[in-house]
Formats: structure tokens, sequence, C-alpha cells
């Protein structure tokens, strides 16, 4: 008998459970694992070790549910399950409530280039989403994420120090209550995701308010301070924070679905 | 778009003459929550971040500049409209809602108010 059969079987295999952790590879592994699952309307979980611990729990082949151990989960009470019932408003901020932590817990996931082992199946989580997400649309997500993170990682990333400008005076400052309640909450040395943890909020979402709050030199990078009022007459004024543009993080490719970009670069974990 | 089971929330405003895309975009982290569209050489992803980058550069601006507060940002191109309002002020994070027009068959002000009554009403 040809030993080809067996060989490729054995190498299919062992993808599945050690995926090559190359410099391009990886986001078009997963995002095959990932489809192939949705494609079988799997119903269980995904569990993946080593960056940043955690599992994607599928329904019917539907992301329902996802969880990291480097991201809050979402609020206990937090279920989509009566959002019919919901006024419009209510309905839309119950669907948020779930699907950004799960979206947070995936864009961790997968920048951490975390390890996946064998699909299994497992009791879903109360809190998860009653319909679920389709793959396509979760993977051009954390995709966009991504590039987004990438832009802001040459001002602040999830695990950047901070540090609050010491000039601060509270009648001049206009910002929203959730900027405000970050702002009351940076000591020194705290990150992002500290303050994501604290507030209970996605790690993501709380990243790019911190970059607005630095935009707004109401935060600065642990030392690197921010100053009262731009820069001393006569001096060269220094660059300035990075744009971010969530236009940039769009695909390039109208409709098209950009690979992950790598741990590195993307998510800027400098833990 | 990430679910589908928020699109029906926004039957109101697919009503609106000259009714092309409209879209809820989370403002923190640009994230489309529903979105209608009734042509497809729209880039919804891309109108989106668009509509959450110009909502970015007003707060920012707000921040700065003693304004009271954003309450709709109207765009005119050649051939469409945009209209961007704050769904509900004292909502964290905000939500934005993205409605594009057709120029050429939409009434700005008629439009305005149905968007404003459509936002009374989706955040009551």
């Amino acid at each position: 008998m040809s030993q080809t059969p067996r060989l490729r079987r054995a190498r299919q295999l062992t993808a599945s459970v050690l995926p090559v952790r190359g410099s391009d590879g990886y986001g078009n592994l997963v995002a095959a694992r990932l489809h192939k699952i949705e494609a079988a309307s799997g119903t269980g979980m995904l569990p993946f070790s080593g960056g940043g611990d955690g599992a994607i729990y599928f329904r019917d082949g539907k992301v329902v549910y996802a969880e990291s151990r480097r991201t809050p989960g979402p609020a206990a009470d937090a279920c989509t399950a009566y959002a019919d019932d919901l006024p419009p408003l209510g309905r839309i901020t119950a669907i948020r409530a779930v699907t950004e932590p799960i979206v947070d817990a995936v864009l961790e996931l997968l920048s951490a280039q975390a390890r996946h082992a064998k699909f299994r199946s497992a009791r879903l989580a109360a809190t998860g989403l009653t319909s679920g997400i389709r793959i396509d649309p979760l993977l051009t997500e954390v995709g966009r994420r991504q590039r987004l993170l990438r832009q802001l990682s040459a001002v602040v990333t999830p695990d950047t120090a901070l540090a609050r400008n010491p000039h601060l005076r509270s009648e001049s400052i206009r910002i929203t209550a959730w900027q405000w309640a970050l702002l009351i909450r940076v000591r020194h040395g705290l990150t992002p995701r500290d303050l994501a943890w604290d507030l209970g909020r996605s790690v993501f979402g709380t990243t790019t308010e911190i970059y607005r709050l630095i935009a707004l030199r109401l935060l600065s990078a642990a030392g690197h301070p921010a100053r009262a009022d731009g820069n001393p007459p006569g001096e060269i004024p220094g660059p300035g924070p990075a744009n971010m543009s969530f236009v940039r993080a769009v695909p390039v490719k109208k409709g098209g679905i950009m690979p992950l970009v790598n741990a590195g670069t993307a998510a800027g974990d400098t833990s | 778009m990430i679910l589908d089971e928020a699109e029906a929330v926004l039957d109101p405003v697919a009503g609106i003459e000259g009714f092309v895309l409209g879209c809820l975009v989370d403002a923190s982290t640009g994230m489309i929550l529903a979105a209608r569209k009734d042509r497809d050489d729209i880039s919804l992803p891309t109108a989106a971040a668009g509509a959450a980058d110009i909502a970015n550069v007003l707060s920012l601006l707000a921040g700065e500049l003693p304004t009271d507060g954003l309450e709709d940002v109207m765009v005119t191109f050649r051939s469409q409209l945009y209209v961007i309002r704050l769904v509900r002020e004292d909502l964290e994070p905000q939500i934005l809602l993205l409605v594009i027009l057709d120029r050429a068959r939409a009434n700005l002000a008629m439009a305005r108010r149905e968007i404003r009554n459509f936002c009374a009403k989706f955040a009551a």
C-alpha cells in the first residue's frame, strides 16, 4: 500500500494542532481552519494556547463566543437572547455588549499567533450570541483592527505604560464621559489593557480612546511627558502623534478580505 | 457588517427619499453595527470608516474649542449627500448614524428632519 495517503493524513493532523508560525502563514492557516469549521457547521470550541490562552466557540459553524486570558469578557448580564424584545437602541447596545468582547478576544488570540488545538465539543457559554457571527465578516473586522493598531503603534499600544499630563486644568477639558472615566483612572505606569480590565471594556476600544486622549495632550506614554501648551517659542515643532484613520484601515481591495497582520507589528505587544 | 440581525433597525431610514446607504457605526472602534444599502457600487466599510474619521476629527476639534457638542454633519458631494449624526449624545461609547443620499432625488432639509426623528425614536 502506498505511503502517500498516510503521510498526507499525518501532515493534515499535525497542521491542525501545530500551525506553521511563519511570517505570513499564520493568518491564512487560522482563517482556513475557521472556514473549515464553518463549512462543516461545527458546534463546539477551538482552544488556543500560547500567546493568549483562550477559545473560540461555534454553534452551527458560526462564532457565538470567544474568550482570551488577556481581554475582559462580556458583562455577566450581557446576553442578546432577548434582544428582539428591546427597543432599537437597546437591541443594538445589547448586541454590541456581546459582540465587542468576542471580537476583542479573537483579535488578541490571532494577533498573539496563539497555537490552536483540536476542535472539540464543548458546553457553550450562556453569555454568547444567539445567532452568531460568520467567519468572513469576523476576520475582516479583526484585520481592520490589526491595521488600526499598527497605525497607532508609534504612539500607543495596548501595553504602553501611560502617564497623565501634570499640567491639566479640569475647566479646560472637553471630553466624553468614557474618556473622563479613563483619564481619572490613569496612574503612572498603567497600560490601556489595565484600564480596559478596570472598566470592563474592550482592550481595542480602550486603546483607541487612550490614543485620542494622547492626541489631546491629556495623557502621554510614560517617559515622554506631554507639554502643557505645545512647543515653547523658538523650538521647532516635533512630530505629532501619528494620525489614526479608520479609512486607511479598510481593506485595500474592494470587498476583499485582507490577510491577518503579524503579531509583532500589529498588536504592538510589548510584553 | 458583523450581525445580520441588527439590520432591521434601519428600516425606517431606508424609506427616506433618495436613500442609498445607511449604517450605525461605533464611534470609538469604527465597527459597523448595522447596515442597509440599496446600491452595490458604494463600499460600506469605506463609507462607515469615513464617517467615524469625520466624527473623530470633530471630537478633537470640540476638545480644543468652546463648541457645544456635535449634533450632525452634512457633507455634499457632487452626486451624493452624506449625513452623519450622533444617535444619542449621552450614550457611551457613542453610536453614529451615517445616511448617504442620492443628491438628485433627495431633499436635504426633509432628509435631515427624518433622520433627526429617527434618532429620537431610536434612542427613546
